[in-house]
């Protein structure tokens, strides 16, 4: 079955107030597209999760669509910092529940596995989890271990109402591939509800069934599938394409005020009808071609 | 071959050398991933170098921004993901050294890489934890490479993202966590550890330094043996695989 669609489409599935996990990494694989799309569509109120602060995150926080973002730490790597998560953590505006890496993705293993609780070692004696505590005792509790009594934290499981996942392969019913390191995805899929996949390429299910062992996503877990080159532009995708420098350059200089940030909106998201009119916006074919990736090197 | 180096090549010498043939190393990004591809590259090519997003033994032939760059993933001998970099390898317990940055530290090695000012009050939020806290948490020794400023040598830090000793003795051992705090390496000394008490304790300082300038520029004040020696100098080759092969743009050491 089908479940090819536009990127409106896949995005207005979405309500405010929805948990929605995303699949990028401070600068690779991030639903920048897909960001977009939500803030053109004004769905708002929603909570936010990853393992590792990302791009998609911080642009999404900074048009006023998040209320929470339940994250494990992040940054724009060299090229700065998450600075909307991090103001409205400073001022209070963001409810922000702020993990480890490892305590985010143990929280989407239990949720994908149908557990109640995860026990971990991290977080322990941190003030990460004193201030996880004093925002709501009930995220954190210790447990003992029933077979030896040793003291542990339990957290509970994450379960997203959807996944936004960037791929670089999928066919139409959303089996996807994901090729380069996967993070947090595969565990954040399986934990959600539900979830949409944007693919820079559709292939057949043929295609699919002949390399079955490179799918990560199994596609009765996909409600919606779109295909959409340079959906994560201008972050990288691993073999497709390199970050755009001088984008991300761009968007580190906009976050500096409120007042250059809302030009920059203006510019690539409200001033855009959608994804192949924001491409034009940054140079179109011209500028895109000399981001691909060289086949040995993946980036 | 220029000789004088730089205090940014001294400390990812020294931290090269705190590092063993045949170790699984965590490592995070910045001085640490020069260190590490120094040690590998030198006296410990057995080494397993882990970078926590899902990547095993990679072999960059570009600098790159950071972890989320496909450059550092490059030539790896596994693309995984955090539940088996994180989960299977780290919080199992299998990481012999964890390699990390910090914006503060404190008398018994707790870092913070969260926030700076006052948490309660008017403070600026930074990166926060990553993998650093879950690599402090389980590594069987952590080895910190950071700047010797008394803003960021505290007798307390604003904000515990990855603790060490915490409150000192035995308090690491009864809050459950594995391992121990083993080096801070600073741009003026190299620190480790009383066995008792857990304080940070001077094991050597740089050449071109003196002790008063050490202990002038930290918010507390270390145990200081009766002899402290000189911090060895890099080696030629040392220098030169630094400049020429693993930084040669000078993205880490500029």
């Amino acid at each position: 079955m089908t479940k090819l669609t536009t990127l409106a489409d896949a995005v207005a599935s979405i309500p405010s107030g929805s948990h929605v996990a995303l699949s990028g990494f401070a600068i690779t694989r991030c639903n920048m597209a897909f960001a977009r799309e939500v803030i053109r569509q004004g769905i708002n109120r929603l909570t936010l999760s990853q393992c590792v602060g990302a791009m998609e995150a911080d642009l999404l926080v900074g048009a006023g669509a998040v209320d929470h973002y339940i994250y494990g730490g992040g940054s724009l790597d060299r090229f700065g910092r998450l600075a909307w998560v991090n103001r409205g953590i400073e001022d209070g505006t963001l409810v922000a529940e702020e993990y480890s890496s490892l305590s985010i993705a143990f929280r989407y293993l239990a949720g994908s596995l149908g557990l109640p609780f995860i026990p971990i070692r991290s977080l322990a004696a941190s003030d990460l989890m004193k201030r996880l505590q004093e925002q709501d005792a009930s995220q954190i509790a210790t447990i003992n271990d029933p077979f030896t009594g040793d003291q542990w934290l339990a957290l509970k499981p994450l379960l997203p109402d959807v996944s936004i996942v960037q791929v670089q392969v999928a066919d139409a019913e959303g089996n996807a591939w994901i090729a380069g390191p996967r993070w947090d995805n595969a565990e954040q899929v399986r934990a959600s509800k539900r979830a949409i996949v944007i693919a820079e390429e559709i292939v057949s299910t043929e295609v699919i069934r002949r390399e079955p062992e490179r799918t990560v996503i199994p596609g009765f877990l996909v409600s919606h599938v779109v295909e959409l080159p340079f959906g994560a532009h201008p972050t990288s995708v691993y073999r497709c394409y390199d970050y755009d420098a001088e984008q991300i350059e761009a968007y580190v200089e906009a976050q500096k005020t409120r007042e250059s940030f809302r030009a920059y909106l203006d510019r690539y998201v409200y001033g855009v009808k959608d994804h192949w009119e924001y491409l034009e916006r940054v140079g179109g074919m011209k500028r895109l071609s000399t981001l691909r990736a060289d086949s040995i090197l993946g980036y | 071959m220029n000789l004088d180096y730089t205090s940014s090549e001294l400390m990812a010498v020294a931290g090269a050398r705190e590092l063993e043939d045949h170790q699984v190393v965590a490592v995070g990004l910045g001085l640490p991933v020069v260190a590490t591809f120094l040690a590998k590259l030198t006296h410990a090519p057995n080494m397993t170098i882990l970078f926590e997003l899902g990547v095993i033994d990679p072999e960059p032939i570009a600098t790159g921004v950071g972890l989320a760059d496909p450059r550092v993933w490059y030539r790896a001998k596994v693309l995984s993901d955090f539940v088996d970099i994180l989960g299977a390898i780290v919080h199992k317990g299998r990481v012999d050294v964890g390699f990390l940055g910090g914006l503060e530290v404190d008398l018994y090695g707790n870092v913070n890489t969260t926030l700076v000012g006052d948490p309660r009050g008017k403070f600026r939020h930074m990166t926060g934890s990553g993998g650093a806290n879950d690599i402090a948490s389980s590594a069987h020794k952590t080895i910190l490479i950071m700047r010797h400023e008394t803003r960021k040598l505290k007798q307390a830090v604003s904000f515990i993202t990855s603790p060490g000793y915490v409150d000192g003795g035995d308090g690491r051992r009864r809050a459950g966590l594995l391992g121990d705090p083993s080096r801070v390496i600073t741009d003026k000394a190299i620190f480790g550890f009383d066995p008792t008490t857990k304080q940070m304790t001077l094991l050597s300082i740089h050449p071109n330094t003196t002790l008063e300038e050490v202990l002038q520029n930290m918010g507390f004040a270390p145990r200081v043996p009766e002899h402290v020696p000189f911090t060895e100098p890099p080696t030629a080759e040392q220098l030169r695989l630094i400049r020429e092969q693993i930084d040669p743009g000078g993205m880490y050491l500029g």
